[in-house]
């Protein structure tokens, strides 16, 4: 019986600062890591950013004036902006796709978008090597259909990064759409039925609005993502395929200016976060990764 | 009920089947390529060998990635255990309001591109002795997995009648038993499947790698990069299968739990 009373006699006052404390310590680890090994490392970068020789903003200037580097950029934001509409619009089915089919056959659509995001993207990004290659199966493919006489260009060029951004970054955007879709309600369809709406109608006047949050949200994920790529690109494109990251690399690993490739990095960073920004007013991003 | 015009479903559900299978077809291309006899790769390969199996075997610098790729990714999956299971029980025990504020704490390594964090940790690491060591590309390799351990096991936790540990300490048991007997049996499936995450990222993981692994700590990713720069080797497609079976036969073990955990939570009801 005296157990119980001194845990009596414990609660009040003392249990409530001791909780508070014990929430402390169970949170200590993760803010002493986060604190050493991202906030620090990132800050020092930050602060490096501004040490150029010829004064603070020197690196900033030099990226934002120079013809190469605008060029880089605006060639990122243009691949980031046409790889997030072909996954959105080859998600779209997908999902729906997902929605429509019940059992052993849904288990297999659901493993066909789950399997690909634990697989490695080098891994992905070297398959498809393998496949566009000059002698590859795709081109022998299209050899044996007649679309072609000789094998077609297919690698380090446009065509090859298109192919390999859009196979690792679709996943992203078929699972939030796929949420949304549904937790549409089935008697809103029912009803625009029965009054006599066309499907064409249905589908654009109810259906679609209904999952433009879903669709929101898979976009942001593929052009946040598809804005810092750099191993698909890396080696799927040709030499004017020159992304942001690849830009970053070459001025740590090549060129060694170090406040070039930290203004770089901080140009980027502050993009991801306008766009987040922006998107989160109109969507929740966060009850879309969830989902993951 | 109408709704739809059924041949209209019917292409939408052919363009979905395809989108499917496009995602998921190309993936095992190098599976074949490993097989090959010819000591360049084609697909599919006109006489099966295992001769570049052996090869990889031989290679003293394929198998020590591969082991540096295994103690990496074993040590980042105790570190981002730890630091993300803790968390997850400390974001229980907060009002509910103040939760989308830590969690989104930690997720916000996340956000920032990888590319930065990449360059940031190499600037670091290299000043305090950390590049190219196991524990400073496990450290590095943490920052990503800890996010994934968290949300796993707050789902877990969610699960979790409170009232069960509230019984547990009532009834006279101290914290630490009512944590091992009741809370850690409870979210135990989240921690297994958090950690299966972790150690697969850290087992995939390219870019930060390329950046701290330097000759010390090179993974298996990092050599391949380096391989597939210069040339396609069947050795490469080795490397590539290798990874492909660690992911897969983890994927496939986590599932077979979900589904035993599912089928036990039905039994129960």
């Amino acid at each position: 019986m005296t157990r119980v009373e001194t845990t009596h006699a414990w609660r009040g006052h003392d249990q409530r600062l001791g909780r508070a404390a014990m929430t402390f310590l169970l949170f200590l680890p993760a803010l002493i890591f986060l604190a050493v090994w991202f906030v620090w490392p990132l800050g020092q970068l930050i602060l490096l950013s501004f040490q150029g020789e010829d004064g603070a903003f020197a690196a900033y200037q030099e990226i934002l004036t120079s013809e190469v580097f605008r060029i880089v950029f605006f060639n990122t934001l243009k691949l980031a902006v046409l790889v997030t509409i072909i996954c959105t619009i080859l998600a779209y089915p997908a999902a729906w796709l997902l929605t429509r089919v019940k059992g052993f056959w849904f288990s297999i659509a659901l493993y066909c978008i789950l399997v690909p995001f634990w697989i490695s993207i080098l891994v992905r990004t070297f398959s498809w090597m393998l496949l566009l290659e000059r002698s590859g199966p795709v081109n022998n493919f299209l050899i044996t259909l007649g679309v072609t006489d000789q094998p077609l260009k297919l690698l380090f060029n446009d065509l090859g990064v298109y192919i390999g951004m859009v196979h690792v970054l679709l996943p992203y955007a078929v699972l939030p759409i796929y949420s949304s879709m549904l937790k549409i309600d089935q008697r809103l369809l029912l009803a625009s039925d029965s009054l006599g709406a066309s499907g064409r109608t249905t589908f654009f006047k109810i259906f679609l609005p209904l999952t433009l949050p879903g669709v929101t949200a898979g976009a942001t994920f593929v052009f946040l993502l598809a804005l810092g790529f750099y191993i698909t690109p890396a080696l799927l494109g040709g030499p004017h395929n020159l992304t942001a990251a690849m830009l970053i690399d070459s001025f740590v690993n090549e060129r060694l200016v170090w406040p070039l490739a930290a203004a770089a990095s901080v140009i980027l960073l502050v993009i991801v976060l306008v766009v987040l920004a922006v998107t989160s007013r109109f969507v929740s991003l966060g009850s879309s990764v969830v989902v993951k | 009920m109408r709704r739809f015009k059924p041949s209209s479903q019917a292409l939408t559900q052919i363009a979905g089947a395809v989108v499917l299978a496009f995602l998921v077809m190309p993936i095992f291309a190098v599976v074949p390529a490993s097989f090959n006899q010819a000591s360049f790769i084609k697909i599919p390969p006109e006489e099966l060998s295992l001769q570049w199996y052996s090869a990889f075997i031989e290679d003293r610098g394929w198998m020590s990635s591969l082991f540096n790729s295994i103690r990496v990714a074993l040590l980042t999956t105790a570190i981002a255990l730890v630091i993300g299971t803790l968390a997850a029980l400390g974001v229980e025990r907060l009002p509910k309001r103040m939760r989308p504020f830590v969690i989104g704490a930690v997720l916000s390594p996340l956000i920032v591109p990888v590319i930065m964090i990449s360059i940031a940790l190499y600037y670091v690491t290299r000043s305090i002795g950390l590049y190219g060591t196991v524990t400073g590309l496990a450290l590095s390799h943490a920052l990503i997995c800890v996010p994934f351990v968290l949300l796993n096991v707050s789902v877990s936790l969610q699960r979790l009648d409170p009232n069960l540990a509230r019984a547990a300490s009532g009834l006279g048991a101290r914290p630490g038993y009512v944590f091992r007997t009741v809370t850690l049996p409870a979210i135990w499936p989240g921690v297994a499947s958090g950690g299966a995450f972790a150690f697969v990222l850290s087992f995939d993981e390219v870019v930060i790698s390329l950046f701290i692994a330097g000759y010390g700590a090179k993974t298996l990713p990092v050599k391949l990069w380096e391989q597939i720069r210069v040339e396609f080797t069947p050795v490469a497609a080795v490397g590539s299968t290798l990874i492909l079976t660690f992911t897969v036969v983890l994927f496939i073990l986590t599932r077979l739990s979900a589904r035993k955990r599912n089928s036990a939570a039905e039994g129960s009801q």
